[in-house]
């Protein structure tokens, strides 16, 4: 009670200095002359998120503290594998940070256990945060029960790269990349010079994460969803894969891979092909020795629904905070700063609503633009509460299919009663 | 309370002493936990009950829950080939090793001690070079085979579900070995000389010799040597984490990295605890086994 008290004091303080230029040359003065008391009445709040000194975090939180507004905000990195866990722990023994960034898919996890503050009001008057200026998936991810419990921090998707001077090389067109799965399929088999170690394509079906974010946009332009999983259209996506697998258009380690292990592959040549994201975009400037360009995520046929993974973090706020207003406050700031997420830190703000200028490098730029459009396919995993639960349920059915110890059909019934009995 | 004082300074108050220090000890740091796991293999824990100590009671639930499930039996097994085949693998090169060095050549010592870097070296690091190593396309074991020609075509060791778990042993084995060399060094050390000289003016020959003194001999070191080893295989994380992550498909999971996956990925911390109980029944197994292999040990 006492600390709200005299953040209610300081509130006054600083709406007299915008009313009364001279009252507040002289609160300003107050405050140079007994500096430490000053910064005693600041609001403290706490931030917790995985960026590094290179990631917009701690320079939001830099910049943020630099307006001397009477909040003043402590960083903490915490390391990717430990969010979640980190997260939980704290809050469960109530010592949980003022604000989180959280990854989009356990974002569900939290705000359906009223763990993260309903900020639906405050967005509704804010000035800053719009949700009509944030892409639809992004949005959606935020969102329990109708309600808004954060806010999009940066977003990405998935396309399909491919080297145009091996297209050229095995006589196909270099501007005409395919556009169906069948198309896919065909030209990975052109590409693949097992002489050259070249293989067609390169993705991941990693038993992870990565696994699930990489196949669920196959399921979901195939007609499919987490929740129907088996559907036809689903299983012939996981068909694809497991043709592209077994006629070794694609490395065997693409089972055990990451996305940047395997696009890495891609960038030393020996894939003609990578679905993977914009985060690879500066390392393919750098490393990439050929012509190479980007293009949408392959569809099931000609004019069918087009879907994409919805990649990133969102901001979200305690519910245990003892300062909503003002962490909301900093949210507003630091999506204040969303246009100059991509100049600085090479990240993608989740809104529709901010052009991303041109860097110069025609490569890079052209690519950025088939993943803002792709962007706008993107759906969010879930949000379900239990999505790991869901996830590790299409991870397997993934591997079942790709090693061939059960037909993608029966891999994929079975995931969708693992699923079944998740969602209850 | 005189008398307390007194019999605590000299007489059975000392003993009770004696051993309530180090069981409070052992109870604090080792009992508690195990208990709190026990415990929780009997909740029904989510992450958010996490920071209390009554949660809903489950019974077996979380015990049927887990052998209702399809790849239970499986990771158990692979479990199994993975302790046995990094023991036997770790044992019979550290016990040659041990041997070769045994010899005593210029510079044996010396270069024993060295072996010991492959045992230093953090298991993570040991699975990062071991993933380069065992890669599929540019790995520098299938480029070896290839070249000598014990192979046509490459091995994914890390993507194929017949060579997935025997890629982690290799690696363990590896990592092992160097320790059970030292252990076995020591232990052939610590034979008298006398024996083999007796033997010898005998007419035993080298096969006969080590047959009948020194594998008898070394009987508690072996022991000691599989149920330490028992203990390190099972407690590899590291490595699984490094290579193959357990997958693909569950081929190369073994039950201390399932139980990790359970608790820190799909956040189910009471059948990550289940597993883990289940391992620990495992492990007395084992050590009670151990204990009376080499309670009726006669020293040299």
């Amino acid at each position: 009670m006492e600390d709200v008290g005299r953040q209610d004091n300081h509130k006054e303080e600083i709406m007299g200095i915008r009313k009364y230029a001279v009252i507040g040359a002289m609160a300003l003065a107050g405050v140079s002359m007994f500096g430490l008391s000053a910064k005693a009445e600041d609001v403290k709040l706490t931030v917790w998120s995985l960026d590094r000194d290179i990631q917009p975090a701690p320079h939001l939180v830099a910049d943020f503290n630099k307006l001397n507004n009477g909040i003043q905000i402590e960083y903490r990195q915490i390391q990717f594998d430990d969010v979640v866990s980190e997260a939980m722990r704290a809050y469960s023994t109530g010592q949980a940070p003022d604000i989180i960034a959280i990854d989009n898919p356990e974002h569900a996890l939290f705000s359906s256990r009223g763990a993260f503050l309903d900020l639906t009001d405050m967005i509704s008057k804010s000035t800053v945060i719009k949700p009509e200026n944030y892409f639809p998936g992004p949005l959606k991810s935020v969102e329990w029960d109708g309600k808004y419990y954060g806010v999009p921090k940066a977003t990405n998707t998935i396309a399909l790269y491919y080297n145009k001077d091996m297209f050229k090389a095995k006589g196909l067109d270099p501007n005409k990349p395919p556009q169906t799965w069948d198309e896919l399929v065909e030209d990975a088999r052109k590409l693949t010079d097992p002489a050259a170690n070249v293989y067609g394509l390169a993705f991941s079906a990693k038993a992870n994460e990565e696994g699930t974010f990489q196949f669920l946009p196959w399921a979901q332009m195939g007609g499919g969803s987490y929740e129907n999983i088996n559907s036809e259209g689903a299983v012939k996506a996981l068909t694809v894969w497991k043709t592209i697998m077994d006629e070794k258009l694609a490395s065997p380690d693409t089972l055990t891979r990451g996305q940047w292990d395997s696009t890495g592959t891609f960038n030393s040549g020996n894939a003609a092909m990578a679905i993977s994201g914009p985060w690879e975009l500066d390392r393919m400037s750098q490393e990439a020795k050929f012509d190479w360009g980007v293009t949408l995520l392959p569809v099931p046929q000609e004019g069918a629904e087009r879907s994409s993974a919805m990649g990133d973090f969102n901001w979200a706020i305690f519910a245990s905070t003892k300062h909503p207003e003002e962490a909301f406050k900093a949210l507003e700031f630091f999506a204040s700063q969303d246009d100059k997420m991509f100049k600085n830190y090479g990240q993608l703000p989740a809104r529709s609503d901010i052009a991303i200028p041109a860097t110069g490098q025609a490569l890079k730029d052209a690519g950025l633009q088939v993943f803002l459009e792709q962007l706008k396919y993107a759906k969010p995993r879930g949000p379900h509460p239990e999505w790991p639960k869901i996830s590790k349920a299409i991870q397997d059915a993934i591997q079942a299919a790709l090693t061939g110890q059960s037909s993608p059909k029966d891999a994929l019934d079975q995931a969708a009663d693992k699923i079944k009995a998740v969602l209850g | 309370m005189k008398r307390l004082l007194s019999s605590i300074r000299d007489g059975n108050g000392f003993d009770i002493v004696l051993v309530a220090f180090p069981l409070g000890f052992l109870f604090l740091m080792a009992g508690l936990p195990l208990l709190y796991n026990i415990l929780m293999s009997f909740q029904e824990v989510d992450m958010f009950s996490l920071g209390t100590f009554l949660r809903p009671f489950v019974g077996f639930k979380n015990y049927q829950d887990l052998f209702s499930q399809p790849e239970t039996w499986p990771i158990l097994g692979n479990t199994a080939i993975f302790v046995t085949g990094s023991i036997a693998g770790q044992f019979l090169i550290g016990f040659g090793l041990a041997l070769f060095f045994w010899v005593n050549f210029p510079g044996a010592s010396w270069l024993r001690g060295l072996f010991l870097v492959s045992w230093v070296m953090p298991g993570l690091v040991v699975g990062a070079i071991w993933n380069w190593i065992l890669s599929g396309d540019f790995g520098v074991l299938n480029f070896m085979l290839r070249e000598t020609g014990i192979i046509s075509g490459n091995i994914f060791w890390r993507s194929d579900p017949n060579y997935s778990l025997y890629a982690v042993i290799i690696a363990n084995i590896w990592l092992g070995t160097a320790f059970n060399m030292i252990l076995l060094s020591v232990g052939l050390a610590s034979i008298p000389g006398d024996l083999y000289e007796a033997a010898e003016l005998d007419g035993a020959n080298a096969w006969q010799r080590f047959w009948t003194i020194t594998l008898p001999m070394m009987r508690s070191t072996i022991g000691a040597i599989v149920s330490l080893g028992l203990i390190f295989t099972l407690q590899q994380f590291d490595l699984f984490a490094a290579i193959t992550s357990g997958g693909p498909n569950n081929s190369s999971n073994v039950t201390q990295y399932w139980a990790w996956d359970l608790s820190f990925r799909q956040y189910d911390f009471a059948k990550g605890a289940t597993i883990s109980v289940i391992m620990i029944v495992f492990v007395m197994f084992a050590s009670v086994v151990y204990v009376r292999s080499t309670r009726h040990e006669v020293r040299g």
